[in-house]
């Protein structure tokens, strides 16, 4: 715990720290995208980049979820339930039909607090571990996914086409929500008294509840706006899609947890790191695009994937002071071993 | 003594033999000699009374939807059929598995199987058919024997419409191209079936196979399909045909084309509504797209359907023994079919399939 709250250290040379999970991923975005102009040219071309932004911003609105939860300590597994399910919910609703889609939108929201209230509820106020609690959440998700939908996709609405899946001035509109949640969840957690508490309850939920802070609200509080984001998320991915499956929130349940330990943001709570969050999805994203644009075989792909995500836990995780000091040259102490 | 147990032990092998043998002429014994037709049913359809049951692998998609209503709609046409029971594996093999001992418990005569899982769901249709159900898995090759480890294996001639592709690309292209193949997941024996198919027509050097080969992984999965075209797009400044086994899950992907500021070329692939009426709505803009489509199949459960119920209830067994998708439209030619878009139903039906469309339509409210 002690090694979990000393690890994001930060650098305040000016007003705004920046945090080594910042730092860190900066430049390993830099170095890929240097990287990928230099072996695989095609994968930082224009149309390359604006095909991937879009991913990248859902990737990040899901990990920005699942940060605020790991930032309580916890983690939320029911992201692919709520991701299908808010998918499900605006492509079938509206049926093709634009009139609908925002009371399709607004029943998503519905269930995703609903959802969230649930997680809340069995972690925050009866202590289940969350890893289980989220998970019989997820299955739950994924039974109103199959009871809505009987597992059938429908086709996206044009509206929903058009808002999630177009550009304004060459940027795709799904990178501009990724950039305002961002900014939502950065000042609510940085700069607002409520995100404050929040942090205090992630650090230490017995110091918080010592302190007279209502810790089990906070905790459950992160669940209900880790479902919101998620919630948003899919919906934006329905649009990308145009016809997206019934279990569109799969491929989302490892890599949200992967980018908000890329970001720096430890497992064991406490702070969370919004920005290094964002630029970790957009790290992966690249570098998926990085691999794809090699050509290189799917194994190679799928290895290349998990190397990277090996190497960027390591960054964080193992303690390097450590293990330098264990593989030291001797001392001097040791030199006057012979006579 | 000894000699006494040497007996025992042959007496025991002969009589091993002999139930071995009765057991082997059981099984390999089909109902040849079909019994009374039934008055306005189809010669496939015998006079004796059976349950047949189907059962899916995983039946969460509008396809499966339609092709489970098709293997319903043509086990109506026989009266013999008293019972029709439909199981759905929900992608679990775990539970397709004892969803075919579930069944085979319950009573079933006949049960005609998608299996999904391929060969995991082997040991499963053995254990049906050695208890003396009918068992006929369709589309998907769980690769054992005909006569040994079920009745008969009823697949789809996915080789047959790589051929027909390849038949239309060469016409089409007579001076070469550069041909980008996507598939679903790595592995998959219809991509690389597909893949056969359209190479042995297309052996001159001057059609280059771009991509990953034999084919780009896609999973089938729209998001996973859109990623990998935008690469490719990226990657390759000439792509003049695509060929996917799976149409409806590039129409998100191909605006990519325009987005580079390229036109989207050729498509040859499996038809789906949403597919054809963004044909209708770009081709346009679009000098290069054109599309050549073949059915997507769902009619592959009819003929398994017709195998299963013959042999159960003693009707003539058809003939064909695996199912090939007629080739569907074509925008260059419009034989058989102009490219035939229904704006006024759902995306998610599919205009070849027997089923007429409106009553697709209907299954998906």
């Amino acid at each position: 715990m002690a090694e979990a709250t000393a690890t994001p250290r930060l650098l305040t040379g000016s007003r705004f720290g920046i945090s080594k999970g910042l730092l860190t991923v900066l430049i390993s975005t830099i170095a890929l995208i240097v990287l990928s102009a230099v072996l695989a040219p095609s994968s930082v071309s224009q149309g390359a980049v604006l095909g991937m932004l879009p991913f990248a911003a859902v990737l990040a609105i899901v990990g920005l979820g699942q940060m605020l939860v790991v930032q309580q300590g916890g983690i939320d597994l029911s992201v692919p339930g709520s991701v299908s399910l808010a998918v499900v919910i605006v492509t079938h609703m509206p049926n093709e039909n634009d009139a609908m889609l925002l009371p399709a939108v607004l029943v998503a929201f519905a269930w995703a607090i609903g959802a969230g209230l649930l997680n809340g509820f069995m972690v925050g106020r009866l202590g289940l571990n969350p890893i289980i609690a989220t998970l019989g959440t997820n299955a739950l998700l994924f039974g109103a996914v199959l009871g809505i939908s009987g597992g059938i996709p429908r086709t996206t609405t044009n509206l929903l086409s058009e808002i999630a899946g177009g550009r304004t001035l060459g940027i795709p509109h799904a990178v501009l929500f990724a950039l305002a949640f961002l900014a939502l969840v950065t000042i609510m957690v940085k700069k607002t008294v409520v995100g404050r508490r929040f942090k205090a309850v992630g650090a230490s939920p017995a110091a918080a509840r010592a302190t007279g802070l209502r810790y089990r609200t906070h905790q459950g509080a992160a669940y209900v706006w880790a479902q919101l984001l998620f919630a948003s998320a899919g919906i934006l991915l329905a649009g990308i899609t145009n016809q997206p499956t019934a279990f569109q929130g799969n491929s989302y349940l490892l890599t949200s947890v992967a980018v908000v330990v890329l970001g720096g943001t430890s497992l064991l709570g406490g702070r969370g790191f919004p920005a290094a969050t964002v630029v970790a999805a957009l790290f992966l994203s690249q570098l998926d695009q990085f691999v794809l644009a090699l050509g290189v075989p799917f194994a190679v792909r799928t290895l290349v994937q998990a190397a990277a995500l090996a190497i960027g836990v390591a960054i964080y995780t193992v303690n390097w002071t450590a293990l330098r000091q264990r593989f030291a040259p001797p001392s001097v102490a040791a030199a006057p071993a012979t006579p | 003594m000894i000699h006494r147990k040497i007996s025992a032990a042959i007496a025991a092998a002969g009589l091993t033999a002999l139930v071995l043998t009765g057991c082997a002429t059981d099984a390999g014994e089909e109902p040849t000699t079909p019994g009374e037709p039934v008055a306005g049913a189809p010669d496939w359809c015998g006079p004796e009374e059976a349950v047949v049951g189907l059962l899916d692998g995983f039946g969460g998609n509008s396809w499966r939807l339609v092709t489970t209503a098709a293997g319903a709609d043509e086990v109506a046409k026989c009266p013999s059929v008293v019972e029709y029971l439909y199981a759905d594996g929900q992608g679990d093999t775990q539970k397709s598995i004892s969803d075919i001992q579930g069944m085979v418990a319950s009573g079933a005569d006949a049960i005609v199987v998608f299996p999904d899982a391929g060969e995991a769901m082997l040991p499963a249709l053995r254990s049906a058919y050695e208890a003396g159900v009918v068992t006929v898995p369709y589309r998907v090759n769980p690769n054992g024997v005909d006569g040994e480890d079920y009745d008969i294996w009823v697949g789809a001639d996915f080789v047959a419409d790589g051929v027909a592709w390849g038949n239309w690309i060469q016409e089409n292209f007579p001076d070469g191209a550069n041909i980008l193949f996507l598939s679903g997941p790595a592995g998959n024996s219809q991509g690389i079936d597909e893949r056969t198919g359209f190479e042995s027509v297309l052996t001159d050097p001057k059609y280059v196979f771009i991509g990953e080969q034999p084919y780009e992984v896609t999973n089938w999965d729209p998001a996973l399909t859109q990623q990998v075209l935008t690469a490719a797009i990226a990657r390759f400044d000439q792509i003049d045909v695509i060929v996917s086994d799976f149409g409806p899950s590039l129409v998100g992907a191909l605006p990519e084309f325009e987005n580079s500021g390229r036109s989207i070329p050729a498509l040859v692939t499996s038809d789906g509504n949403v597919l054809s009426c963004f044909w209708e709505e770009k081709n346009a803009s679009n000098p290069d797209f054109d599309l050549f489509t073949v059915a997507t199949g769902n009619d592959n459960v009819r003929l398994a359907v017709q195998h299963a119920v013959a042999r159960a209830t003693g009707g003539v067994i058809p003939s064909e023994t695996s199912f090939a998708a007629p080739v569907f439209e074509d925008s260059v030619s419009g034989s058989p079919n102009p490219v035939t878009c229904r704006d006024d139903l759902p995306g998610d039906i599919y205009l070849s399939a027997q089923m007429p469309a409106d009553d697709q339509a209907a299954l998906l409210q």
